[in-house]
């Protein structure tokens, strides 16, 4: 178990590796720091000015010695800039050059400074992850409990009236996309085209104070998705345990119905939907993107739209950490979980 | 203010005779006097009229207001690039003159200006009484501190050094030496190589905040020193940006009832979409937008909001490069190309399609009636025929002009115009829409392709921002000895009257070499929830934010 858990974490770090390489580079094109250069800049910059805006700061240098420093595995740059004025990578703005840290990179803790939000990236991402927590808290505890009931309801009587209806339920509220049901819900419950006015189209307020009204739309957004996918595995799980020897034994013994979907089957019915929802974090992580553009939600997602379109480089790069962490961990605790859940599984 | 004064400034009299003979519109009068330092209230007497009353008898002291906005990152005031930064920092840092959507300059930390006759010297008369909110006097000594950063053309994307060229030295790209002196500590002279008549204008301009002594951009949320009656309170880009009332200083402005009504005002991002900002305003997470765009305008109206309406020179430009190379060839470089172009589009097919007819037809000229010495020369007849026949006498009738334009709401509409009605016209066209966080990246490169541009106060501004040889903004490549020398000449009358005569020799290069389509002049809107003043859209989109106040 112990070494499986070394394995698995040393994937994580790999995959950190390859992946945060795949950005810096895709961030560091030319046409990409020219972008750079002119938002933070000045948008009508002559060529000259960006050139020599990139080479005072750093950017000019080669790419590995670059992601080197951010790595921070080489020491940061110190560069005096054509305009006299000194720049490093890790000076501070007003710190004098010889109190400065050689090294400053991810392995020594430092994120980097996110050019956007003129702050560093370890300020700003805690607090889009809380804002994002939240959301997804909420879109749990709505998703779980109706996915699991729903999937119950269907799954227990296969082929009926109930089962038909709800499956048709799980299988569109799958098929539609955020993007969708998204606008769909706005336009419906937060506007006056059909008279039904009630919750608001934008959760920016929702960051600093939460309501039923704006975080409805949002939420519901999110785990209607993930609700229907889930339902259907529980309700697939549940007609599965439903046909089993001993429920039919159960049965012939003269247990009432209600007592045997509670106690005989919903057990075992359950441990295959534990790992579809695990799974269906990751899956979550891509909603939130959406939504949180839609409705205007300042969390992860948001801020990973806002660095791409800005080319923030470090900020990309951290949304990237902390993105492949969040899949392999919640990989990583699907699987350990599996093996608490079901017996008849070991991990070697 | 005018104690100090005694005499008007002899072409202001004029004016006041050319508009009240109706040669001169009351805009225009206001305008050009308040330039040559006459006070609005002196130049309103000039005309026999009462200069009108502020909202401020209207308005109540205190409230929050929360305004739908862009919040950009902070830098330094001189190379600001969007009016929204200024929004935040004009809490603390002010103007020395502002400009109002009537066409007066009115001063601010001035406290009245006088330009002698040929625009070549500039005495300024500082306000006395204004302190810095760390206890300071502000005094001639900052004027001049600021001029002089201003004319420093070193900094990258210094802005103000163009509105500030003529106090430039060519070699040092630094402010020439005694152009800038100190007469007293509260009088300010500028001496300048060569007349200019646009330096007020140039005070007034977003990017011409007044900043303290030692300022650092790095550090201006931090310390954040300043003459106005706010601080800010938080920034966070593109979230929001709060400024609040500095309780701890005594603006100069509540003595001079100038206002400073709001205890708190809020900036709030909803990013680039006006669907977001509808879906803001009906959850009522804001009070007021930043600006309102195209079809919502009504829809704005629609939900019960106030709307304010502004005609102004801000316009777009669709323009061929003339530099720009196509396949090894410059298109756009022959004259009869351009004109084919011109005489292809009908800007009222334009304006229609493009901006829902929320503005004024134009010529193509980049300058208008509401601008002090426009003359009122034709641009060159809608004729898609002719258009064709010199287009094809150019020997360019297959080549494919490829269009670019931002993916927005009316700037891609209106080229798209464009691009339909050449095709009509027998042109062969290809549209290309880049977004909005790549478009600006090459903006002055591509060989044909729209900008936006804004609202200046006079009729030579744009055309020395735009079309000047070799000027950094100069997206259409134009180069035009004539017109250059022309330019220099119009820059240097302070007498709109004589000026128009040479502007109407600029208006017709203009139209005759096809510099660019320039279809139509905007209207600007903005709204709010009833209850507020003071919050009318500014015709150049300047940081008014003392005026406004909840309705009392």
């Amino acid at each position: 178990m112990g070494l499986f858990i070394l394995r698995r974490l040393g994937v994580m770090f790999l995959t950190a590796l390859c992946l945060t390489f795949i950005v810096f580079w895709l961030t560091n094109l030319a046409p990409n720091l020219e972008k750079l250069a002119k938002t933070q800049g000045n948008a009508r910059m002559s060529d000259d000015a960006v050139v020599s805006w990139l080479a005072n700061r750093g950017y000019a240098q080669p790419l590995p010695v670059k992601y080197a420093q951010w790595l921070g595995v080489a020491p940061g740059y110190v560069i005096e800039g054509s305009d006299g004025q000194v720049r490093g990578r890790c000076i501070d703005p007003g710190q004098p050059v010889g109190e400065a840290p050689s090294f400053c990179g991810i392995l020594q803790g430092d994120w980097g400074f996110s050019t956007v939000a003129k702050e560093n990236v370890s300020e700003v991402l805690p607090q889009r992850l809380a804002n994002t927590g939240k959301l997804m808290f909420w879109v749990m505890m709505v998703m779980v409990p109706g996915a699991l009931i729903i999937g119950v309801l269907a799954g227990m009587r296969e082929g009926s009236r109930t089962d038909r209806s709800l499956s048709t339920v799980s299988i569109v509220s799958t098929a539609t996309p955020e993007y969708v049901s998204g606008v769909v819900f706005i336009a419906l419950f937060a506007t006056n085209t059909f008279g039904m006015q009630w919750f608001k189209g934008s959760a920016s307020s929702a960051v600093q104070d939460a309501t039923f009204e704006n975080f409805f739309l949002p939420v519901m957004t999110i785990a209607l998705y993930g609700m229907g996918y889930i339902a259907r595995m529980t309700r697939a799980s549940m007609a599965e345990v439903m046909t089993a020897q001993y429920i039919r034994t159960a049965r012939l013994k003269g247990v009432s119905f209600p007592k045997i979907v509670l106690k005989h089957a919903l057990r075992n019915a359950l441990i295959a939907p534990f790992t579809v929802i695990m799974l269906q974090i990751p899956w979550l992580l891509n909603g939130v993107v959406i939504v949180e553009t839609l409705f205007t939600y300042q969390g992860f997602g948001w801020e990973l739209v806002r660095a791409a379109s800005n080319n923030d480089i470090e900020m990309l790069l951290g949304v990237s950490v902390i993105s492949v962490f969040v899949v392999l961990l919640t990989q990583l605790i699907s699987d350990i979980g599996y093996v608490f859940l079901n017996p008849r599984i070991r991990i070697s | 203010m005018t104690s100090s004064r005694n005499s008007i400034h002899p072409a202001a009299l004029m004016y006041a005779e050319e508009a009240k003979s109706g040669q001169l519109s009351r805009r225009e009068f206001m305008a050009r006097t308040t330039a040559l330092g006459v006070t609005s209230a002196a130049a309103y007497g000039l005309l026999g009229m009462t200069a009108p009353a502020h909202a401020a008898g209207h308005a109540q002291q205190g409230g929050t207001l929360r305004m739908q906005m862009e919040v950009r990152a902070l830098k330094d005031p001189r190379t600001y690039d969007w009016t929204q930064i200024a929004y935040i920092t004009a809490g603390w840092l002010e103007y020395l003159v502002e400009y109002n959507s009537d066409g007066s300059f009115a001063p601010m930390l001035l406290d009245s200006w006088e330009v002698n006759e040929d625009a070549t010297q500039y005495t300024l008369n500082v306000r006395q009484g204004v302190k810095w909110n760390d206890g300071t006097d502000f005094t001639a000594e900052d004027v001049a501190r600021n001029i002089e950063m201003w004319c420093d053309k070193t900094v990258e994307g210094n802005s103000m050094a163009g509105r500030f060229a003529v106090l430039v030295d060519a070699t040092t790209e630094k402010a020439v030496d005694g152009g800038i002196e100190i007469v007293d500590p509260y009088t300010v002279r500028l001496n300048l190589p060569a007349s200019d008549i646009s330096l007020i204008a140039g005070m007034s301009d977003y990017p011409a905040a007044i900043t303290p002594a030692g300022f650092n951009p790095e550090t201006m949320l931090d310390n954040p020193v300043g003459t106005g009656p706010y601080l800010p309170e938080s920034l966070e880009v593109g979230v929001r940006a709060v400024i609040v009332r500095n309780e701890d200083h005594e603006w100069w402005g509540y003595a001079a009832g100038k206002g400073g009504f709001l205890d708190r005002i809020e900036y709030i991002d909803y990013g680039q979409d006006p669907s977001a900002w509808v879906a803001a305003a009906a959850a009522d997470e804001v009070d007021m937008t930043y600006e309102t765009v195209g079809e919502f305008v009504d829809i704005f109206s629609g939900i019960g909001w106030e709307g304010s309406e502004v005609a102004s020179a801000a316009t777009i430009a669709i323009r061929p490069n003339q530099l720009a190379e196509v396949d090894g060839t410059t298109p756009y470089a022959d004259k009869r190309v351009r004109q084919a172009i011109a005489m292809a589009v009908d800007p009222a097919v334009c304006l229609e399609l493009g901006y829902s007819n929320l503005g004024e037809v134009a010529r193509n000229q980049h300058v208008g009636p509401m601008h002090p010495a426009w003359a009122d020369v034709p641009g060159l007849p809608y004729d898609p025929a002719k258009a064709l026949e010199l287009l094809t006498e150019a020997g360019m009738a297959d080549f494919e002009m490829e269009i670019t334009s931002i993916d927005d709401d009316w700037r891609k509409n209106t080229t798209d115009a464009v691009a339909a009605q050449l095709r009509d016209a027998g042109f062969n066209v290809k549209r290309t829409i880049i977004p909005g966080s790549t478009f600006w990246n090459d903006w002055t490169k591509y060989p044909f392709s729209s900008t936006n541009w804004n609202h200046r106060p006079l009729d030579t501004q744009i055309l020395g921002l735009a079309y000047r040889s070799g000027e950094a903004w100069n997206e259409s490549g134009f180069a035009n000895a004539e017109f250059d020398a022309l330019l220099a000449e119009a820059n240097s009358m302070a007498d709109a009257e004589a000026r128009r005569e040479v502007m109407g020799k600029l208006q017709t290069i203009m139209s005759d070499e096809g510099v660019t389509l320039q279809p139509y002049w905007r209207s600007l809107y903005r709204h709010a929830k009833p209850g507020f003043v003071g919050w009318d859209m500014h015709i150049a989109y300047l940081p008014q934010i003392y005026k406004i106040g909840l309705a009392a």
